[in-house]
């Protein structure tokens, strides 16, 4: 390859024209299956958030009629009150939308699925057709997961982390049918993100372009490539769990049952095996895609991109033997609850690693606060945020008195909502110009950014003090306790604020979707930025490049010197002063 | 990959690429898939592990309930066929695409991938139903995925010795023995089904070759981890 | 083609080994007067080492690189961290 100036390379190789199924429906195009879990994801992250609505009513106004309940049955909400049985459905399915068909799939199923091949270099995954099977897989378990509120009894109602005995005992929870599609759906979607992982990991390791070297790879790739661990090796224990669950509450075994011989804590200990490492996939990517963005914005190298790469690795590491951190109350032996606090504690500093890095890139840097920017600098605060409550938590002695209470949703939502979210309404708009050729609303997205963020902070900083003071989880009636109740007007301020942000999402909604046909349309690197995916067409063709491109750099070469007048230099761009990797003309040595 | 300038040899890994695992994808994917499967046994068995290590009753001895002799002959039967499938793998990786032919100087044939594969196919087809065979007699003596069915003749002998037959545990022990066996099952089971495809579609056919014998190796993987398992497996669930 | 040249190893006689192995096993299994722990310990080596048999020459991990031994290496510390620290809710 001896282009130099900024040229689109040879466009996608020539098929046949495809029917409408096989390019848009059936498609193995990796950039179409990203999309597709896009459409998808955030559907179901609407669904959580109107699950939110109906249990921020009834905390903030316990027993008044919510509107728009005479939609709902009579198990539901009697005279427009919601009932405590479905308070806690409301609780356990916003959780299970949010972190399994939401969050997941909008970090991984989308991001990792549309950027890995592009940013590496290679014309698709491995196993492309793995990779449909692993979306039409994800929805399925989506699908059955919805369904379990239209059946009798409806959806479970012991918390996303569905703990046995409760979820194993029909004649305890009141739920048959839906905590069965509970299990199966988790199955399925285990599945699913096996499949997925098994791609992400295998592309990234062998179908690098020649020149793409591991640590020229953008911290964006990094991050799903270790997200894939993860994902491939927590989520079939999970899997394996929910099957032992799933015996328990249908053929009558007692795996979970004390009462038999079985053990409750060890539900607990497989799922939050597979828990704790399913959160750091649920940030790993956020970390990524924004230390990309960062870059970008401030015009600067990452700073330290060694340490931030050793920082995500010591992170996927640790996150294995700190499960035990949610289970502090649970009776567990406390000698290894101990070594869970001193694990939990130390995991705390890879993460400080990597903020301390943000700053350092942005510091000097000649900022462009573009949509994505600022998303990601409010990452990276709210992130900070939700790790500091973290250190409180991991502190057994402190967890005691917040475990289970507002304190710890305050956490997770800071970290969720204030990280991953953040950081995806910064890397949807940043994509969205390779993915559909258009840009969305520059204008629009500020608005959206700052109400945003007022609202989630004023929705969520709450809760902290709600949780110090008592405010249990997953409480159908706050004002049932006296001594909650002096707090209650804190409940109502949550909860319209929360209404407020839930009504600003529609701006992204109606940008998002405008812009699909009306939006502005896109230039080649509209971000001027150095990525691969950059130097080819807005939207990207199938097959993505005719031959690999080489890579001569790494990917933050901001404001480099050699770069002439421009303050970006791209990573395939051949500057006279390059050599040609040795792999672009030789297999690997060795063999 | 249709795209890339394609290499002479197929089983090398992909090119032109920066230098990955050294393996071609498909290896390397199923590797992957592997140590996934790994931690999903982990689930499973080591949930038969901990509650074991769990109860204060005695759980029952080996060979009370369940048939060793019987399960011995199941694992030297699946332990032939994780051979025979090294032996199809060899085969091919000569050329052999054939099924038998006679060699001038010996008296047994050469075999070739079809008669090898064809072997393995046989063989875990064979161990499975052996399995299926003893879980029905299991469950017709009353041991069943939650203990001993009320009135049958292991209940009989589960309340005339205790001990012997960890009556206090019967429901444990049902519950980790079907589920391991059982999905170490389904997993043979998925393995024949695919070898079976493989065979149909690609080995009679002859559409293996020395230089490009990818699904024979990626499979044989699978079929060896399989038995792998079944290894582990018996020792801890028959045998102590 | 194989991605690393080596002898093929005699895949009869690791047939031989495993069914010796076997055979150890359930003998030792069946021979009730030896105390239940060095019992459990025998027959976990023996597993053990038939595994490894398994891995090693039929799935010729043996001649592969190390690269690619890692990825089934990764599972293991974690699955023994995982029922490890869970035996310990009840025998500490």
């Amino acid at each position: 390859m001896t282009s130099v100036a900024a040229t689109a390379p040879a466009h996608g190789a020539h098929h046949a024209p495809q029917s409408f199924w096989r390019k848009y429906i059936f498609s193995t195009d990796h950039k179409i299956i990203g999309i597709q879990f896009l459409f998808v994801s955030l559907f179901f992250l609407l669904v959580g958030g109107v699950l939110a609505m109906q249990m921020r009513w009834a905390l903030g106004f316990p027993g008044k009629p919510m509107p728009g309940a005479g939609l709902l049955p009579e198990t539901m909400a009697t005279n427009g009150v919601i009932l405590p049985e479905y308070y806690v459905q409301l609780v356990s399915m916003h959780g299970t939308f949010m972190v399994f068909f939401a969050i997941m799939p909008l970090l991984v199923g989308v991001y990792a699925n549309f950027l890995i091949p592009l940013k590496i270099g290679a014309h698709d995954m491995a196993f492309p057709r793995i990779n449909m099977a692993s979306f039409w897989t994800a929805l399925l378990a989506g699908l059955l997961m919805f369904t379990s509120f239209f059946v009798p009894e409806g959806a479970i109602r012991s918390g996303w982390t569905n703990y046995a005995p409760l979820s194993a005992r029909p004649d305890l929870s009141g739920v048959t049918i839906g905590q069965q599609l509970w299990c199966i759906s988790i199955v399925v979607l285990g599945l699913s993100s096996v499949m997925g992982s098994l791609n992400y990991i295998t592309t990234i390791i062998n179908h690098r372009a020649p020149g793409m070297t591991w640590f020229r790879m953008p911290l964006s790739v990094w991050a799903l490539f270790i997200t894939a661990i993860l994902g491939v090796l927590a989520l079939p224990v999970l899997q394996g769990a929910a099957i032992l669950l799933l015996f328990d509450q249908t053929i009558g075994t007692h795996f979970f049952d004390p009462v038999a011989g079985g053990q409750a804590l060890l539900w607990q200990h497989l799922f939050w095996f597979f828990g704790h490492p399913e959160v750091y996939i649920l940030i790993l990517p956020a970390m990524g895609m924004v230390s990309d963005m960062i870059a970008n914005g401030s015009r600067k190298p990452i700073f330290g991109y060694h340490s931030m790469v050793f920082a995500i690795i010591a992170i996927g590491f640790l996150g294995w033997i700190v499960w035990g951190h949610h289970m502090f109350m649970s009776g567990m032996n406390p000698t290894l609850g101990s070594s869970f606090m001193i694990s939990t504690l130390v995991i705390a500093v890879p993460s400080a690693v990597k903020v301390f890095n943000w700053l350092g890139t942005m510091w000097r840097g000649n900022l462009r606060f573009h949509v994505p920017m600022l998303n990601a600098v409010a990452f990276v605060a709210m992130f900070t945020i939700g790790g500091l409550s973290g250190v409180f938590m991991a502190a057994t002695p402190v967890d005691m008195y917040i475990h289970d209470t507002q304190f710890i949703v305050a956490h997770i939502h800071y970290v969720l909502f204030g990280g991953s979210l953040f950081a995806l309404f910064g890397a949807i708009p940043y994509w969205y110009p390779k993915m559909f050729g258009r840009m969305m609303d520059e204008r629009v997205g500020k608005i959206h950014f700052w109400l945003t963020f007022v609202f989630y902070n004023l929705t969520f900083f709450p809760m902290h003090i709600l949780g110090m003071g008592g405010q249990m989880r997953r409480l159908y009636d706050p004002t049932q306790y006296d001594f909650l109740k002096p707090q209650q007007p804190l409940n109502q301020f949550i909860t319209i604020s929360a209404f407020l942000l839930f009504a600003s999402q529609l701006l992204f909604a109606v940008n998002f979707l405008w812009s699909l046909k009306r939006g502005k349309k896109a230039p080649l690197n509209p971000w001027e930025d150095n990525g691969l995916e950059w130097s080819l067409p807005s939207p990207a063709p199938h097959g993505n490049w005719d031959r690999a491109p080489t890579v001569y750099r790494g990917p933050y070469e901001f404001s480099a010197p050699e770069a002439g007048n421009r303050d970006y230099l791209p990573q395939h761009e051949k500057l006279p002063t390059d050599r040609e990797p040795a792999s672009a003309t030789a297999p690997a040595a060795g063999h | 990959m249709p795209h890339a300038t394609a290499t002479a040899d197929l089983m090398r890994p992909p090119f032109p690429a920066e230098p990955g695992a050294g393996v071609y994808s498909s290896k390397l994917g199923m590797w992957v898939f592997l140590a996934s499967d790994v931690m999903f046994f982990t689930a499973l068995i080591g949930t038969y592990i901990i509650l074991r290590f769990g109860v204060t009753e005695p759980w029952a001895q080996p060979g009370a309930v369940l048939n060793v002799p019987l399960t011995a002959f199941n694992t030297f039967l699946l332990i032939c066929s994780s051979v025979s499938m090294v032996k199809a793998y060899a085969a091919i990786a000569d050329g052999k695409k054939y099924f038998l032919r006679a060699v001038p100087g010996k008296t047994l044939r050469d075999g070739g991938l079809k008669f090898w594969l064809l072997v393995t196919m046989i063989c875990g087809a064979a161990f499975v139903g052996v399995q299926v065979v003893e879980y029905i007699k299991l469950v017709g003596h009353g041991f069943t995925p939650t203990g001993y069915r009320e009135g049958s003749l292991l209940a009989e002998h589960a309340a005339a010795n205790a001990v012997r037959y960890g009556a206090a545990t019967g429901g444990l022990y049902g519950s980790t023995f079907f589920s391991m066996t059982g999905f170490h099952g389904f997993h043979v089971t998925c393995g024949v089904i695919s070898m079976t495809y493989l065979y149909v579609t690609k080995v009679l056919p002859e559409k293996y070759s020395a230089q490009d014998y990818r699904g024979i190796e990626v499979i044989g993987l699978y079929w060896h981890f399989v038995d792998l398992v079944w290894i582990i497996l018996f020792t801890i669930v028959y045998l102590i | 083609m194989e991605t690393v040249a080596h002898k093929r190893p005699n895949y009869v006689a690791i047939w031989g080994y495993l069914f010796v192995l076997t055979v150890i096993e359930v003998a030792a299994a069946l021979m009730s007067h030896i105390p239940k722990h060095w019992l459990i310990l025998i027959l976990l080596f023996l597993a053990i080492w038939k595994a490894l048999l398994v891995a090693m020459y039929f799935m010729h991990l043996r001649f592969e690189r190390w690269r690619l031994r890692v990825v089934f290496m990764v599972p293991l510390p974690l699955a023994a961290i995982l029922v490890l620290a869970t035996i310990t809710e009840k025998i500490w």
